[in-house]
């Protein structure tokens, strides 16, 4: 054949046989045979392949692949000559989109089908135009960590939210219907997956995260951050098959332009993801901070819960209704005239018989009861109701106090404690109610009170009601199993470390402690709290990778974050030397000995090789972070694809 | 302590000769006259049966409230407080009624009880009594010709409807009627201030006072608020036609609303605007949420029915609030041990102050300018923040105060900002940075989607409780609060034990603890709740090796406790001294608008991305032999994103050289 070409020269290419396996014929069947010539172009072989095959189908998603080389022949005008194909080639015509089950950051699985012929990069932007999630640069996919087979037989089933019959064509523009993009008010099923993108998911079984799998070390965190894909690459060519499992996960920790408004999904996957470095010890806080992450949780918990699913409801819009009320209520009366109106301005007043305590006084005579009253953020007390009209034993004001819960409800014990800031310094009292109810409604009032807030302020009633129904968390009734998915095990919101050493009784005033602090946000709110937490943490978007510095002889690890590179040393775990990419001069990766070097301001040179991650991925990781420091608040929806391959691609790109 | 309340009426003047130097002021006769005021007042409500407060014979068993008494303490007067009764809605008839009967009584009454007890004045509930109608149309006769002949209850009401229209209406009705209470109350203000000041504080001529008069008006914008909250309505004609304020109330110009409008920055406006609307229907707010930004002579009738309906709520609702701002007198001391006096209103940020106090005195615009917290007692200082609330604030001070205010120049308050490298970067060592580096340097501190805390973290002395003693121990600093590791531990996260939340304290420089509290170091700080004014177990010291290091503590406290409130607060200060640097240059507007880009790094067009765009390619002509990835140094220029140049970027060599490591 080859001899052929030579003698007849440019004019008659010889003909010979180039046999394609067409995937959706089945794996049985017969490789097809098309005869080509070398000059023929890949488009010419497909349009001959698809005549021969004489399947009437569309195939305009289809494309080749070549096995032995691992790549795609997408461009069709090149000839199988400049391609370098020869009849030894083993190819395969199959489609560019094959189904992929996607890991969410929810823990959650979709499948869905994904591009599988063109860069990851492209791919995730693809995934995420369908999920609705702006920004996709943030984002990349990875492979998951290998489950420990335990269950070997059982093999549950995972639950699959099938997203494949979205048709491709209508994600092109991210119009809002019902409340959510169009191609998910298709069916009932698809509006049930968007949900489930949109809302948090409820907390897990303390079991279940005690399963799951934990970083134990830095080692095991940058072992984690060797599985990322390589953007540059197609799925195909880094040996992803159709119907793999991948993670979606947010790989850059710099979140650009968060719009509550636009980003429903993102947020809430970002919130996930945050919830679950914070629940599998992948990001080390304190236990103050473990249990304020707690108290957001159940609190975000109980909104996606109770919230009806209209996106639109704001908190604004509660407030018309109220205030517009509460000036009906104002002006009314026989004469309003300006005084009665402002007199109506007033807060109303809470009286109780309750129980006072003072640490501070040394005596052990402990709670004495009287007469209370509470009045514009003071308290005052009085011996008995009878002498309310006179002067009261003692006035306490309470603006700028710390009220403290101090509740057993096992033990029907309800006290607020509270610190009042004085000149002298701080007060102790202890205030103990009869009940749940009287509780609630003394607690709002402190605490509305410390803010120099009034009872007359539109909280009050929902701070009553979010003390409550904390309380019925506490309720240990098991006799009563009702239908209240309000209840849920503390455990289930801080990790396994917390869950070994509180037990449920001891942790739960703690997370109530803290949760009186939160209780008060919006659903949009509390998922920004719970995310400027953690992004609050020293060790928060830092990528662990082990390497070995050039000249010392000893593994370390090297963290990548946001804004600049630390050494890590292994055994103490001690930041040796921080570098920020601010003086960056320059870096190189040489390709061969797979070494990275960088040199900053003032000849400042390091290098080093990279043992857990390939160094493809240090490099993106570096050049991904400039990249989207370039982002501009200006240039806002347009997404700069080449540079960020020019930044992250390595010498593909070149 | 001398107290006003001791004094009686006729030894007012004895009062001024025993008092400090500067007895002339204006705070001093307020108070004197306010005083006066109070005791009358009382003696008044004495006579009332439903009087709750009989103060000398049982007062409180225990005082705990210190709010109660703030009224005068460190010789400032809240005015506002004596005569409105604090927060809870003004009855401006009772008020014109007291005052007017005061007057009266004044010039009878020889010598009121000189045991009563000033304390819990503002907020007391005698305050609260309304007075028979007649008596303050009666008294104002003698008050000298205020239109108090118009009953700030009369105008036709109508009867209460439910509709929005109904309301709105009532509400208009209500506002105007405000308005003329207002006008009357301030005319009698003013009227019997006069008074006052001719029988209780004789000693101060009537040219003192009206010079002091006239300064207060020309400087502060409060006082006008005040003294004229209702000019808007007065000067046009109101659709009642009646109550035209008597001349002296119209005088002044502008109604403050206006004022403060211009002052606030963008994004409170945005918060107004949401609040603005809050209090409206449904249906209402629709129609305004979509003719926002529509120009006006495209609305449909329903839609400007809407939108002027909303303007009447929102302007009566306004009026309400203004009625019921609080005042103070303060004194402010300056670095030459004089001292300054000016009224501020309780919405007046620390900021506010400063630029009132910068166009008194004339003294030079500088950021760092400063009002400084100095507790002599503790011996320790604060740098108010900007953003505070300056009325809040020194409401924390005691009655017998020797706390100062202090207006300097401090560079400490900003030069975080000015040298951002020194304590955001947890180095050891000072160093220099170049300036565009500085700004990139905040914007990412700042300017992200959370504030990083500077990594604080070392070994401090802290007190130790009741004793004169330090132990040293290793803190950290984290958005959480001050940490430190307990004995026997590593530092890592999980272990470390919570010294302090930040909330609710603020962080003091302290003031030779070495002699006071036997420090080891001069470098103290002292983390407090505000309202802590004596010694208490609650206060706790730390102490530094360095001065370097207490100042990045503080600073990293600073960012901890405010985040990007602090960064706001000095890019705002920059723009005043920018401003103000306008003015006093020539050639004004060029520099004006180079600068003013430049304080604010959110607003910069970056072209970085054109930049490196272009770095790169011109990398990849230059080619690559080996299988190598060069990312030139201009990646890093990207990074920094110095550049603002309208012009596009021009293709130029890299500075640095590109070589190959390999």
């Amino acid at each position: 054949v080859g001899l052929g070409k030579v003698r007849s020269g440019r004019v008659s290419m010889a003909v010979w046989d180039l046999s394609v396996t067409v995937e959706d014929l089945g794996a049985d069947a017969p490789p097809i045979t098309v005869s080509v010539t070398s000059d023929l172009h890949i488009g010419g072989v497909i349009l001959k392949l698809v005549e021969k095959s004489q399947v009437k189908r569309d195939w305009s998603d289809h494309a080749l692949w070549w096995e032995q080389k691992q790549q795609w022949l997408l461009r069709t005008a090149w000839t199988l000559e400049k391609c370098g194909i020869q009849a030894d080639a083993v190819l395969i015509f199959m489609a560019q989109h094959k189904s992929l089950r996607l890991g969410l950051p929810n823990g959650l699985t979709l499948r869905l089908r994904a591009c599988f012929s063109g860069p990851v990069f492209r791919t995730v932007l693809g995934i995420c135009k369908m999920l609705n999630i702006r920004r996709p640069e943030e984002l990349s996919l990875l492979r998951p960590v290998e489950e420990k087979k335990r269950k070997k037989d059982k093999d549950l089933s995972e639950e699959l939210h099938d997203l494949t019959e979205v048709p491709l064509t209508s994600v092109s523009r991210p119009c809002l219907y019902n409340g959510m993009p169009a191609h998910f008010a298709d069916s009932l099923q698809t509006e049930k997956v968007y949900k489930m993108l949109s809302v948090s998911q409820p907390a897990p079984a303390p079991e279940a995260i005690a399963k799951l799998y934990r970083p134990a070390s830095v080692v095991d965190k940058a072992h984690i951050h060797s599985r990322w894909l390589d953007s540059s690459r197609s799925l195909m060519q880094q040996g992803v098959q159709e119907n793999d499992r991948l993670w979606l996960r947010f790989k850059y920790y710099c979140f650009h332009d968060l719009e509550p408004k636009y980003d429903v999904v993102r947020l809430t996957q970002m919130y996930e993801q945050a919830r679950w470095a914070i629940l599998l010890e992948d990001i080390d806080c304190t236990e103050e901070e473990m249990l304020l992450f707690g108290a957001i949780q159940y609190h975000i918990n109980k909104l996606s819960l109770s919230e009806p699913q209209t996106m639109t409801s704001s908190p604004a819009m509660d407030d018309l209704d109220s205030a517009l009320q509460g000036l009906e209520v104002k002006l009314d009366g026989a004469e309003s005239s300006p005084q009665d109106m402002l007199e109506n301005l007033t807060a109303p007043e809470l009286n109780d018989y309750l129980k006072i305590f003072r640490p501070k006084r040394l005596t052990l005579k402990g709670y004495k009861q009287y007469w209370f009253k509470f009045k514009d953020a003071s308290i005052s007390y009085y011996k008995s109701k009878e002498e309310s009209l006179g002067e009261p034993i003692q006035q306490i004001n309470l603006k700028g106090c710390e009220a403290a819960p101090d509740v057993n409800v096992a033990g029907q014990k309800f006290c607020i404690k509270l610190l009042i800031p004085a000149p002298e310094g701080m007060n102790e009292v202890y205030l103990r109610c009869e009940n749940e109810e009287q509780y609630s409604r003394w607690m709002a009032a402190c605490r509305l009170a410390s803010k120099g807030k009034s009872l007359a302020d539109r909280l009050f009633q929902s701070e009553v009601q979010s003390i409550l129904s904390f309380l019925a968390m506490q309720q240990t009734n098991p006799n009563t199993h009702t239908d209240d998915s309000m209840s849920i095990n503390t455990h289930s919101l801080v990790s396994p470390r917390y869950s070994k050493k509180y037990k449920v009784k001891q942790l739960t005033p703690r997370i109530l402690e803290a949760y009186q602090n939160v209780a008060q946000l919006s659903l949009t709110d509390a998922l920004l709290r719970f995310l400027q937490i953690w992004q609050a943490l020293p060790d928060f978007g830092i990528s662990f990778v082990v390497v070995r510095f050039k000249g010392s002889r000893k593994d370390e690890v090297l963290g990548i974050a946001p804004n600049r590179l630390i050494r890590i040393d292994l055994g103490v775990g001690d930041v040796v030397k921080t570098w920020r990419y601010n003086n960056m001069r320059q870096w190189n990766v040489n390709w061969d000995i797979r070494q990275v070097a960088i040199e900053f301001d003032g000849n400042v040179n390091m290098a080093f090789s990279c043992v857990t991650a390939d160094c493809k991925i240090v490099h993106e990781f570096i050049g991904g972070y400039i990249f989207m420091s370039t982002r501009s608040r200006e240039q806002s929806d347009t997404l700069n694809e080449e540079l960020f391959h020019k930044l992250t691609g390595g010498h593909e790109a070149l | 302590m001398e107290q006003l309340s001791d004094e009686d009426l006729d030894h007012t003047d004895g009062g001024e000769e025993d008092s400090d130097k500067e007895d002339q002021d204006l705070d001093k006769m307020f108070g004197a006259w306010l005083g006066e005021l109070d005791k009358l007042t009382q003696s008044l409500d004495d006579g009332r049966p439903e009087t709750v407060q009989k103060a000398p014979q049982k007062a409180p068993l225990r005082q705990e409230t210190n709010m109660a008494n703030f009224c005068n303490r460190f010789s400032m007067y809240n005015i506002n407080e004596a005569l409105n009764k604090g927060g809870e809605g003004v009855d401006l008839d009772s008020l014109m009624a007291d005052l007017c009967s005061i007057e009266q009584e004044l010039s009878t009454i020889g010598k009121p009880n000189s045991g009563k007890n000033r304390l819990g004045v503002p907020g007391d509930a005698k305050l609260r009594q309304k007075p028979p109608a007649g008596r303050g149309t009666k008294g104002h006769g003698g008050a000298g010709g205020s239109g108090g002949g118009t009953s700030s209850s009369g105008g036709t009401r109508r009867p209460l409807a439910s509709n929005l229209d109904d309301i709105t209406a009532q509400l208009e009705q209500a506002s105007l009627s405000m308005d003329e209470a207002g006008r009357q109350s301030s005319h009698s203000l003013a009227s019997s201030v006069g008074t006052v000041s001719e029988h209780a504080v004789r000693s101060i001529s009537q040219s003192s006072w009206s010079s002091v008069n006239s300064a207060s008006a020309s400087s502060m914008d409060s006082l006008d608020s005040y003294l004229r909250p209702s000019e808007q309505d007065g000067a046009t004609p109101t659709p009642q036609g009646s109550n035209q304020g008597p001349p002296g109330s119209t005088e002044v110009g502008q109604p403050v609303k206006n004022k403060h409008h211009c002052k606030y920055n963008p994004e409170r406006e945005r918060e107004r605007e949401r609040e603005m609307h809050s209090y409206l229907d449904w249906e209402t707010s629709l129609i305004l949420q979509n003719i926002a930004g529509k120009p006006s002579h495209l609305l449909t009738k329903e839609e400007q029915v809407a939108k002027k309906k909303a303007e009447k709520i929102r302007v009566a609702l306004e009026k309400i609030k203004e009625a019921q701002v609080k005042k103070l007198v303060i004194r402010v001391h300056l670095s030459d041990e004089s001292s300054k006096t000016m009224m501020v209103d309780e919405r007046q940020t620390v900021r506010q102050v400063l630029d009132s106090l910068l166009d008194k005195s004339h003294c030079g615009y500088s950021p760092d300018w400063s009002l400084v917290e100095t507790i002599n007692e503790l011996q320790m200082e604060r740098i108010f923040e900007d953003h505070e609330n300056l009325v809040d604030s020194l409401l924390n001070w005691t009655r017998d105060s020797q706390n100062r205010l202090m207006f300097i120049e401090r560079i400490e308050k900003y030069a975080l900002f000015k040298n951002p490298q020194n304590y955001l970067l947890g180095r050891k060592e000072t160093c220099e940075m170049a300036d565009r580096n500085k700004e990139a340097l905040l914007e990412e501190c700042f300017c992200g989607s959370s504030v990083s805390v500077p990594e604080m973290e070392g070994v401090l002395w802290l007190k130790e409780d009741g004793k004169k003693s330090w132990k040293k121990r290793y803190f950290l600093l984290r958005a959480s609060g001050i940490y430190y590791v307990p004995k026997g531990k590593a530092k890592a996260s999980r272990d470390l034990v919570c010294f302090l939340q930040l909330d609710h304290v603020n962080v003091y420089y302290g003031q030779d603890y070495r002699s006071k509290y036997k420090a080891p170091t001069d470098y103290c700080l002292a983390l407090k709740h505000p309202q802590i004014q004596k010694k208490s177990q609650y206060i706790k010291y730390l102490c530094c090796d360095d001065v370097r290091t207490l100042h990045q503590w503080i600073n990293g406290i600073r960012i901890a406790k405010y985040g990007k409130t602090l960064y706001v607060n000095y890019q705002e200060a920059m723009k005043r001294t920018e401003a103000a640097y306008d003015w006093s240059s020539l050639s004004s507007s060029s520099i004006k608008s180079g600068s003013s880009s430049s304080s604010l790094p959110e607003s910069q067009s970056t072209h970085c991305s054109s930049d490196s765009g272009v770095a790169v390619s011109e990398n990849n002509l230059s080619g690559h032999s080996r299988s190598q990835s060069q990312v030139s140094s201009i990646f890093s220029e990207a990074w920094k994103r110095g550049t603002q140049d309208e012009v596009p970027p021009v293709l130029t060599p890299s500075p640095y050289p590109v070589t190959c490591l390999y």
